[in-house]
């Protein structure tokens, strides 16, 4: 039981903890059908933004998380305004051709600035810490934090599309954006300003992964494909699709507790000897697989 | 006949390309009776299999503007065939070929459709899982040596061994590709000009429009993805033979899928010449940089930030790639 | 600007004519060496690096005070006194890459031997390149097992492999429940019967899961979990949830260094608290290990080749370890001393052999005794068995277990464990936990 406690309790934070680092990529898409490859690297700059301030001025890098998403919001427009805006006049093809481009040069720039040695961050509050409930349920602070900031952020996101001015501009220029700029939404803004809170949203998760997670150039490869996965899942651009998946997504990714629970309930011999761990991430894909047989916009998705 | 007429027949193409191209197509022959160096030789070598799987990739992905992120697995099935079959029964590379790229082209049939039933994003997103379940069910099964894959020891074989494709000197290699890439650039020509090439660009320009004229879109795409994967099974049995080590992580990982769609792309998704002229400039691009500038003359990251800073710049300043700015450039002499 | 450029050119032209003589006075043996200088263990391609730097610095020139032979001599004395020149590559964990990699520097730079490669899914496919060209290969750093039992003639190990290292581990526990470990009274085995394992999925992590499967059964340890894992992946939860879940006495892992800080981080996190924690090197040895970890290394077992403590029984080891951490501000590390290692016998082969021609340095590679005083690790020398199932295998490498420890100054060291007869600390035993 405690397995099965122990496994289920993680999958869903670290689903959350997923959840929040698609946000960004599912804003994004949903505003300009446009799959940013390099969106990784943006998680990656989050967690070096944190970390070096933190450094730097000694505060705990809990309070780096609102500078990151500055940054991150920034570099989010800038790459709209200097690089995007151009790639979006061309096929889905070639967006996914620049978008690759710009993951090699910041990857590599961060290479080239930091080296590529691990760094992680000793002390602050959630460092090292976490809680045990009890029957098997362990919440790493870390991961709580993030699954709170993710619940914070969904809910913010989403009422800043639906019940504000701005998101029912951004909403106009999703759906039909040259009707949008008939009607007076300056859609060009609109798309810097999709960029921007996609940037901030991952950066800032990434300020706050990197009080347990250590930093390296390479760090955004691991979550990008969990990100598209969890996207897709959902349904591009789908918010609330994006926030379900995740939790999907998590859950998926504890199979090998459950397989073992299971395992040790039927007292079947050759359960345990499935290399269940190997498959980790096959389970992943192929549940994105067969969901998506079933529908192929996605669980939520609105749009193709 | 039609078909054969149709791949040697390259007039609508002007006279400057095709002077161009013959004389590509000489230098290439030629080459290795030049002094040139084992690096050269060796990127020429993976120009001219990576222009070979950007051909493979541009019936579906150019052509038929599906955009396939997972051509991997079919580079895997290719090679653990000829691979498996060379060590455990002694098949000769001539016929491990034929029938890795029987599997694949099965594989392909197998997923294509349900994998054409989505559109865009998902379809992309779902050739790289597809790509990646492929993978990981590879790195368990101990027939083809799990993760740790199977090597093909060159010192057992009476060299050279046309018949196995085992050869000491890079030069046999590269005139078997050769010959490969001369057969692949007659193959593409038939295919634009076939029906089903007809058919897919149809197809990518309006679908609706397409079905409305009763073409069937499904299987149109289907039996394109199975050209795509052939080609790509094809160049992986050769590679197997190469390299002569097949690893899951190596050969089947996301960087050569998306590798692959890479060079087509930024060559020109949907024309005869794209993937070639892609394969040509990333390929030297990316091996000459690391030479001149990577970690190895003590600068880390710069290498790959230039060819980074290239991609984006080509993939902004004209979406059609490299050979969209030819063409334009073109149209804007011709007004 | 005209009659500048004519001034400059000549001046161009005399400089790069020194340049060249300059390049062409002395006779250089060139050495081509492929490490992963980029990718993810881009940090332990770095201390190879250096490692391999040093060691050839040392060949080059005379420094009487080191106790090696090597550092007595200028260069390669059977050769009128020839210069190593080492020429690194990067292979950035891709296997054809290394191929390709070893091909040129054979075809192009005319290298007369290849070293390297770290990584032994790179190792094996570099080895095969030199095999077919009839190029030696000293390999210095990869341990998979499998490399020596293909009966290659071009390919000597010096390094022991993975099943060296995990006998170690297990004679190493034996050791301990007859209570031969300093400052360990002796442990009764029910206490630490069970064992848990999990390794990397790719060639060597797999090997290594292998062999701890076997050696467990034939130790008569009681293995309940053994599982493989991607390395590259985001999140380890339910990896140690798995190991947690059979309540393990010892927790075993082959990782490397991304993933062996996550690892740990993981552990105190799910808050696991095993008897005694080992790492099969490679990312537990990795200095970011330590480093980004802090504290918490404390007490976590790692098998290595070398150790800055071996200084202290080692004279050599001590001076030599003295001059890297001029250079690179840190000690020696397991890595960085096998380079070392590689580049010495290298030499020393060369010396032997006087001659680059490949016949005659496979000649003296299958000769070749290099006793171990002469070593900086810890060995009993080096001399690679001629034939047999490990054939090009050095056979007189030993392994050691080392802790983390705090010493004196509130550092932490890697200090020695096992053999027994050379520990330098006291075992901490049981793990205090996070």
């Amino acid at each position: 039981m405690e397995i099965l406690a122990g496994s289920l309790s993680a999958g869903l934070l670290i689903g959350m903890v997923f959840a929040l680092v698609a946000l960004g990529l599912t804003i994004i898409f949903g505003v300009m059908d446009i799959v940013n490859f390099a969106h990784g690297e943006f998680l990656m700059i989050g967690m070096y933004t944190a970390l070096l301030t933190a450094h730097a001025t000694g505060v705990d890098p809990l309070l780096t998380i609102p500078f990151a998403g500055l940054v991150g919001f920034l570099l989010g427009v800038v790459c709209y305004l200097g690089f995007v805006k151009y790639l979006i006049r061309g096929p889905m093809v070639a967006q996914l051709l620049g978008t690759f481009g710009l993951m090699l040069v910041l990857r590599n720039l961060a290479l080239f600035l930091f080296g590529s040695e691990d760094r992680t961050i000793q002390e602050g509050i959630l460092v090292g810490k976490s809680f045990d409930l009890g029957m098997g349920i362990i919440f790493p602070a870390t991961k709580l934090a993030a699954a709170v900031l993710s619940v914070i952020s969904f809910i913010a996101v989403w009422l800043l599309i639906n019940r504000t001015r701005i998101g029912k501009a951004l909403m106009a220029t999703a759906l039909n954006a040259q009707g949008a700029r008939y009607m007076g939404i300056p859609t060009e803004r609109m798309n810097a300003f999709a960029w921007g809170i996609g940037g901030a949203s991952v950066t800032m998760a990434g300020a706050l992964l990197v009080n347990f997670w250590s930093v390296t150039p390479f760090v955004g490869l691991l979550f990008t494909m969990i990100a598209f996965a969890i996207v897709a899942l959902g349904g591009f651009g789908s918010i609330p699709g994006a926030f379900f998946a995740g939790l999907i997504v998590g859950l998926i990714t504890e199979l090998p507790g459950i397989w073992d629970f299971v395992a040790e309930m039927t007292g079947f011999d050759w359960m345990a000897a499935v290399p269940m761990t190997s498959f980790k991430y096959t389970w992943v894909y192929l549940a994105y697989f067969l969901i998506m047989l079933i529908r192929p916009q996605g669980l939520f998705g609105w749009k193709h | 006949m039609e078909t054969l007429k149709n791949a040697l027949d390259f007039s609508d193409f002007p006279g400057l390309d095709l002077t161009l191209a013959a004389s590509v197509a000489v230098f290439l022959m030629v080459f290795p009776f030049f002094p040139h160096s084992s690096f050269a030789m060796s990127t020429l070598i993976q120009f001219l299999i990576f222009s070979l799987y950007g051909m493979g990739w541009n019936t579906i992905g150019g052509y038929g503007g599906q955009v396939d992120l997972g051509k991997a697995q079919y580079l895997g099935i290719g090679a653990y065939t000829t691979a498996v079959m060379l060590l455990r029964w002694d098949m000769p590379f001539w016929i491990s070929m034929p029938v890795g790229v029987l599997f694949s082209v099965t594989w392909s049939f197998i997923i294509g459709y349900p994998l054409f039933k989505l559109k865009g994003h998902y379809f992309a997103i779902a050739t790289i899982a597809t790509s990646l379940v492929l993978k990981d069910l590879f790195e368990v099964w101990d027939l083809v040596g799990g993760s740790r894959g199977i090597e093909i020891l060159a010192g057992k074989y009476w060299t050279p061994d046309f018949l196995h494709l085992i050869f000491k000197g890079d030069t046999y290699y590269y005139y078997v590709i050769l010959g490969f890439f001369f057969f692949g650039i007659l193959f593409m020509n038939a295919f634009r000009k076939s029906r089903l090439g007809f058919q897919l660009r149809s197809i990518k320009d309006n679908e609706d429009i397409a079905r409305s004229l009763g073409i069937n879109a499904h299987w149109a795409k289907i039996k394109t993805y199975a050209i795509a994967t052939a080609f790509v099974s094809a160049v992986g049995s050769f590679h197997a033979c190469y390299v002569k080590n097949i690893e899951p992580e190596d050969t089947m990982s996301l960087d050569i899928s998306i590798l692959i769609a890479l060079m087509a792309m930024l060559g020109g998704a949907g024309s005869l010449w794209g993937p070639i002229i892609g394969a040509a400039v990333l390929v030297p691009l990316k091996s000459y940089l690391k030479e001149w500038l990577g970690a190895q003359a003590g600068m880390v990251g710069i290498d790959l930030i230039i060819y980074g800073a290239i991609i984006m710049i080509i993939s902004a300043a004209e979406p059609r790639g490299i050979w969209g700015m030819v063409e334009k450039a073109r149209r804007r002499r011709k007004n | 600007m005209k009659k500048r450029f004519t001034l400059v050119l000549p001046l161009m032209l005399v400089l790069s004519l020194i340049l060249v003589m300059q390049t062409y006075a002395v006779e250089t043996i060139k050495i081509g060496v492929i490490y992963p200088l980029t990718g993810g263990a881009a940090a332990e391609g770095r201390e190879l690096r250096a490692g391999a730097e040093l060691a050839a610095e040392i060949a080059n020139t005379r420094i009487p005070e080191i106790k090696m032979d090597m550092a007595k001599r200028a260069g390669i004395a059977s050769m009128g006194g020839a210069k190593i020149e080492l020429i690194f590559k990067d292979h950035e964990g891709n296997p054809t890459l290394g191929a390709d990699l070893a091909k040129k520097l054979i075809q192009d730079d005319k290298v007369i031997g290849i070293m390297g490669c770290y990584h032994s899914a790179v190792t094996k496919t570099v080895s095969a390149v030199c095999e077919e060209m009839g190029i030696p290969m000293i390999n210095d750093s990869s341990t998979s097992p499998a490399l020596t039992n293909r009966g290659f003639k071009w390919f000597w190990r010096t390094t022991p492999h993975d099943i060296t290292f995990t006998k170690d581990l297990f004679d190493f526990l034996k050791g301990l429940t007859e209570g031969k470990a300093m400052g360990v009274p002796a442990i009764s085995k029910a206490q630490i019967k069970t064992l848990a394992a999990a390794c990397e999925k790719t060639e060597w992590g797999s090997q290594v899961s292998e062999t701890i499967e076997s050696l467990s059964r034939e130790y008569g340890f009681d293995l309940k979990k053994s599982i493989l894992y991607a390395a590259k992946s985001p999140d380890l939860s339910s990896e140690i949830r798995s190991l947690k879940s059979v309540k393990p006495d010892i927790m075993l892992f082959a990782s490397y260094a991304s993933d062996a800080i996550l690892m740990m981080k993981t552990l105190k996190a799910e808050k696991a608290h095993p008897k005694m924690i080992w790492g099969q090197d490679a990312g537990f040895e990795a200095p970011e290990f330590r480093s980004t970890l802090g504290d918490d290394v404390i007490g976590v077992l790692s098998r290595t080749v070398f150790a800055p403590q071996v200084g202290q029984v080692k004279e050599v080891s001590g001076q030599v370890n003295f001059l890297y951490r001029k250079n690179m501000g840190r000690d020696l590390s397991g890595a960085s001393a096998r380079a070392f290692t590689g580049v010495q016998t290298w030499v020393e082969v060369l010396e032997k052999a006087g001659s680059t021609a490949p016949a005659a340095i496979q000649k003296a590679a299958n000769s070749i005794f290099i006793p171990g005083d002469q070593l900086i690790v810890p060995w009993k020398g080096i001399r690679f068995a001629a034939s047999g199932s490990d054939q090009g295998q050095n056979e007189l490498g030993s392994g050691m277990i080392g802790q983390y420890q705090k010493n004196k100054e509130g550092e932490i060291v890697m200090e020695i464990v096992y053999p027994f007869d050379v520990a330098t600390a006291k075992l901490i035993y049981p793990l205090k936990g996070f």
